[in-house]
Order: structure tokens, then sequence, then C-alpha cells
């Protein structure tokens, strides 16, 4: 049966959404933190791994979405939704100035480039406290005045929903490819006439947005925005979840955080081995399975529709060009 | 804003520049033979110190020969990382080595310094001072530790250097640096060097890190901005450039103490010193990324 996977995901998703209600608080909190780092992980699969822009500042741009959101809703009194959307058009503009800026940098310079963007946000935010609250948190206005989480839960799984829809659209289109043969060669890429300064500029801005979005999410749903939420942790817990999952392909990816947030519950028992532990099963993805642990499962898992699986890049049987500098 | 004060900044900031610049210099010498930044650079640096505490802590040796068995061990360790985690690196079926190299030394970042909240514990440790006291010069002291720290990074610094250009190895290590494929016609096992490389520039970092010890404290996290550092005094001084490295390790540590010192809201000097750090970093970035001493050839493509 054709597209047997699409049904399979849609009933997952109905039976989810219909037995969410069952759940207990915490297994709430966690799934709909785990929804929060599924937007993120799959926002940065579209800039890391469709992309190769190894961005290092991806939670600094949930950060700014937050305390963007958060701070307009306590200033100007505006609804929290048309806060959060004000918190993403804030991180798109920013994300595609970023963007901009470091068009000319690539690999370890554009990570080094937005690691130290993303510690000067740390820093300013943990400086003006009287502005943030700094380290001792910024108080943030409630999504929903609900005494359980169950709205919170259905809220998460929309914007995950849209999210990955919206960016699933992307990488289907022309866009998407163009995107993917900016990673594969940048200077082939711009040969074959893709606009790659454009592209780069625009990929960075989405993705951005798209933190931005789960951003201003946390910070309605917590109730508390803090500098950690954007801090360098933060970031290596969205790597690994990432590229556990499999940083090449947005499912994986964001199955790759499910997967993470929950075992980081399960797993509660062993304290603070559960870190090193990941730590450890990051470094064995890469070097023995650097397509992630899920993308396997998920091939086969889309195989069962009988769709033909696309390979991610034409270019990968070619010989490696000289890489001699 | 007194004479006294900028003189005192003045010369932590040489001290902090010195460090700065053996942390930094390792990470030059990784990027210009593996032709990756070793995003774990900085948790090497945590590991010598807290190696040379428990050296000095268990075994009863004195500080100084603590920091050379902390340098040997993370020299041996390094290897071992590198021969376990970096080889795929050098094999033409690794596709995209810029990403591995990345995701790798980051995934060994957030292991190691993970494993060292488990290991050492959150709190922080002090080793005993190298020799108590204080210098004073005037109005002008500054505790020994600090003098020790300093003189002891300038002298790794000029053997590093003396070694790079006037011994056979040496000479070896700038030959692969420049071309790994030259490099082998002429008979050169540029494996080996790669190793060697990883191992020399960890050695680096473990003793930085044993000679701050004393001065600031040992704490699981204290690799973080260290490491942020190094990545800016490397940018500064062109990545590959062991001299520039040097230069802008002690350019950037007294422009940080500097810049404290007249940063207009006292209160807010400390957090902000860090921000002028990476902020220097992006700008040159930037519009130089070569870097202000950098030579052309070794910057990656």
């Amino acid at each position: 049966m054709r597209g047997l996977h699409v049904y399979v995901l849609l009933v997952a998703a109905a039976v989810a959404l219909a037995t969410a209600g069952h759940l207990n608080a915490y297994w709430l909190h966690v799934s709909i933190i785990a929804m929060y780092y599924g937007i993120l992980a799959a926002s940065w699969s579209l800039l890391a791994g469709y992309v190769g822009l190894f961005s290092l500042c991806h939670t600094a741009f949930a950060s700014i979405g937050g305390y963007t959101s958060a701070l307009l809703v306590k200033w100007l009194n505006i609804p929290v939704l048309l806060g959060m959307g004000a918190g993403v058009l804030m991180c798109c503009a920013l994300g595609g100035a970023i963007g901009w800026v470091c068009l000319r940098m690539s690999g370890p310079y554009l990570a080094i480039f937005t690691l130290a963007f993303s510690e000067i946000v740390r820093i300013t935010i943990s400086t003006e406290d009287d502005v943030t609250a700094g380290m001792a948190g910024l108080h943030t206005a409630p999504l929903f005045q609900s005494a359980t989480r169950l709205p919170y839960f259905y809220a998460a799984f929309a914007l995950l929903a849209v999210s990955l829809l919206l960016m699933g659209l992307l990488v289907r289109s022309r866009w998407g490819l163009f995107l993917r043969a900016i990673r594969e060669d940048e200077q082939a890429a711009g040969a074959s006439g893709v606009a790659v300064a454009r592209f780069r500029i625009l990929a960075f801005a989405i993705a951005s947005g798209f933190a931005g979005l789960a951003g201003g999410f946390y910070a309605h749903y917590i109730g508390i925005m803090t500098p950690g939420v954007g801090d360098l942790d933060e970031m290596a817990k969205l790597v690994v979840m990432t590229v556990i999952g499999g940083m090449e392909r947005l499912p994986t990816a964001v199955g790759g955080a499910f997967v993470v947030e929950v075992l980081l519950e399960v797993l509660r028992g062993f304290g603070q081995w559960r870190l090193p532990l990941f730590g450890i099963l990051l470094l064995l993805t890469m070097r023995f399975a650097r397509n992630g642990l899920l993308t396997p499962l998920w091939l086969q898992f889309v195989r069962l529709g009988g769709t033909r699986v696309p390979p991610l890049s034409a270019a990968r049987d070619l010989p490696q060009k000289d890489s001699v500098a | 804003m007194s004479w006294d004060y900028l003189f005192v900044q003045a010369a932590n900031g040489a001290v902090i520049g010195v460090i700065y610049a053996l942390i930094a210099v390792g990470v030059t010498l990784i990027f210009s033979i593996l032709k990756i930044v070793n995003f774990a650079h900085g948790d090497l640096y945590m590991l010598g110190g807290y190696c040379a505490y428990y050296v000095i802590e268990y075994l009863g040796f004195p500080p100084l020969i603590a920091m050379v068995v902390a340098m040997g061990a993370l020299f041996l360790g390094a290897i071992v990382l590198e021969r376990l985690m970096l080889t795929p690196l050098y094999s033409d079926a690794t596709e995209r080595k810029d990403e591995y190299g990345l995701i790798v030394t980051f995934g060994l970042a957030y292991f190691l310094r993970n494993s060292a909240v488990i290991a050492f514990g959150p709190f922080p440790l002090k080793p005993p001072s190298f020799i108590p006291g204080v210098q004073r010069l005037g109005n002008l002291v500054v505790t020994n530790d600090r003098l020790v720290a300093a003189g002891v990074g300038i002298v790794l610094i000029a053997a590093l250097l003396y070694f790079m250009k006037r011994t056979m190895w040496g000479q070896a290590l700038d030959a692969v640096s420049q071309s790994r494929d030259s490099a082998a016609i002429v008979g050169i096992n540029a494996r080996r060097f790669n190793s060697f490389a990883f191992g020399i520039g960890a050695a680096l970092a473990a003793a930085a890190g044993a000679l701050v010890a004393p001065i600031f404290s040992l704490a699981p996290d204290m690799g973080v901005l260290p490491n942020i550092h190094a990545y800016v005094i490397v940018i500064l001084g062109g990545m590959g450039s062991v001299t520039g490295s040097i230069m802008a390790g002690i350019l950037l540590g007294e422009s940080e103490n500097l810049f404290t010192a007249f940063f207009p809201d006292p209160t807010r000097a400390f957090a902000y010193t860090n921000a002028f750090g990476v902020l220097v970093l992006m700008v040159v970035l930037v519009f130089r990324p070569q870097g202000l001493f950098g030579r052309r050839h070794l910057r990656m493509e």
C-alpha cells in the first residue's frame, strides 16, 4: 500500500492526542519538553544537516525568542501569542543577520563565530539584570489560564506538527534541493546557478525563526526564563540529540530528541552518569554510524509504504576532491 | 583610577596572557596538523589541572613535578583519544571531515566535562601554592604563584619554539602542516605526527591547567572560558601560526585586563570582559579571517 507510513504516523499522532489526557502530570511535562527539543532539533538539522552550516547558537536563538516574547508581554501587555510572534520575527531577523555576516565562513570558522555570538547573548542576558532579571530568572506570563498541562501538550503538539510540515515542505521543494546542493559543494552549487548567499541567509533566518518559536513557547510554558536556556550545555544537549537520532533528516532528528529526552527521564536512577553516557553514545554514533542510530529504522519504516527512498546526496559515491590545503 | 591599579592590571594581564598563549598554541598546533579545531581543548586543560592536583595530594610530589607528570599523562591520554576517535579524519572514505572533527571534539568536550563532575565533584578544589607569598615592587604587588605561572609558561613556549624551529621532529611537524603529501614524499610518517601533535597540544593545555590551579581554583567547567579565549587568540593570531598565537595571547590578556580597568560600570566590568574577547573574535573573523599575523597557506578551505 502506497504511503502506508504516512497513515501509520497519522494514526500514531491521533492515538497520542487521544490518550494524552490519561498521562500523569510528570509524563505530560516530559512529553512537552521533548516536543520543545523536537522543534529545536528539526530546525537545527535543517541548518546543520541539510545546508551544512554547523551553527552553535541555535539554543541562543531559543533564548532570544523566549526573552523577546516575555519582555514584550511584560512591558506592553500584548497577548502572549503576539509576543511569541514578535519573538519569531526577532529571531528571523537576527538569524538572517548572522547568516549574512558569516556568509564567507565555513566549517570550524562558522562554528567558532556562532559559539562567540551565543556567548555574547548569554553574557548580556545574565549581566543586564535590571532588564532581564539575570540569573534570578524572569517570570513570564502563562500561555493558558489552566490548572493542568493538557492544553500545553496540545499546543506543543500543534507547534511541532506545523513546524515539521513547513520544514518538510521546504526540504522537499526545489529550494530544499538547492540547500542540499550547498552542503555538498558550495562552489559547484553556485556554478550551477544556485544563489548560494541568498539561500544560506534564508536557511539561517528560517531555522532561527523556528528556534525562536520553540523558545517563546518554552518561556510561556515554564513560567520563568533564565540565561541557561541558551547556554553551551543546552547546545551540547541539542547536538547530542540530533546527531544520535540522525542529523540529515527531519524525522530522525525529532526522533533523537524524543528518545534522548525520554531516556534521560527513564534513567534518572543513574543520576549524573546519564550525561557522560550520552556523550559516549554520541561519540560511538559518530565513529560507527554517522548517519544516526534512528536513520536505518526510519528508512525501513518508510519502505513499508513502498516509497522509494531518495538518496540524500547524489555525490556520495563520487571520489572526494583533493583535500591537500 | 590610580596608576597603581593600572600597573596591577597590566601585570595580571601579562600573566593571564602567557597562560592563554599556552592553551592557544596547542589549539593552533592541532589545527595546523590535523586540520580540525579541537573543541575539547579546554577540557584537556581542566583534566591537566585535576591530574596535577591529585598527584600532589596523593603522591606528595612538589607542584612543579606534578605539573610535569600531568603533562606526561595528558600527552599519552590524548594520543589514545586521537587513535580511538580521530583516525577517520585521515581516511579518504570519510566525507565532510570538518563536520566529523567538529562533532567528535564537541562530543568529547561534553563527555569529559560531565564525567569530571562525577569524578572530581562539582565543588572547586585548590592545590597548594608553588611558592607561597608575594613580591612587592613599590606599590605593585604580585603573588609568587602568578610569577611562577608566567615564568614556567614562558619557558614552555620557548621550548616549543626551539623544538619547532631547531629540531628534526619540529621541522617535520612544520612540513606536515604545510603539505601532507609533500611531507610523505620526503619520508615523513604523517600519521605518527598527527598523534604527536595532538599529544603535545594536550600536554601544553595540561601545563596551563596545572599552572593556574593555585591562582584560580579547579572546577569541572573551568575549561569553558579559556577554551573560548584560545579561539579568540588563535583567530587573532592566525589559524596555524604559533608565533601569532603567542603575540595574540599576550595582547588579549593585556587588553582584557585593561578593559576591566577602564570599563565605566565596575559591577559589570568583569562580566563584559569575556564578552569583549568574543566580540574581538567576531570582528576579526568578519574582517580579517586570516588573523593579524596569519600565514595564508594554513587557512583551511
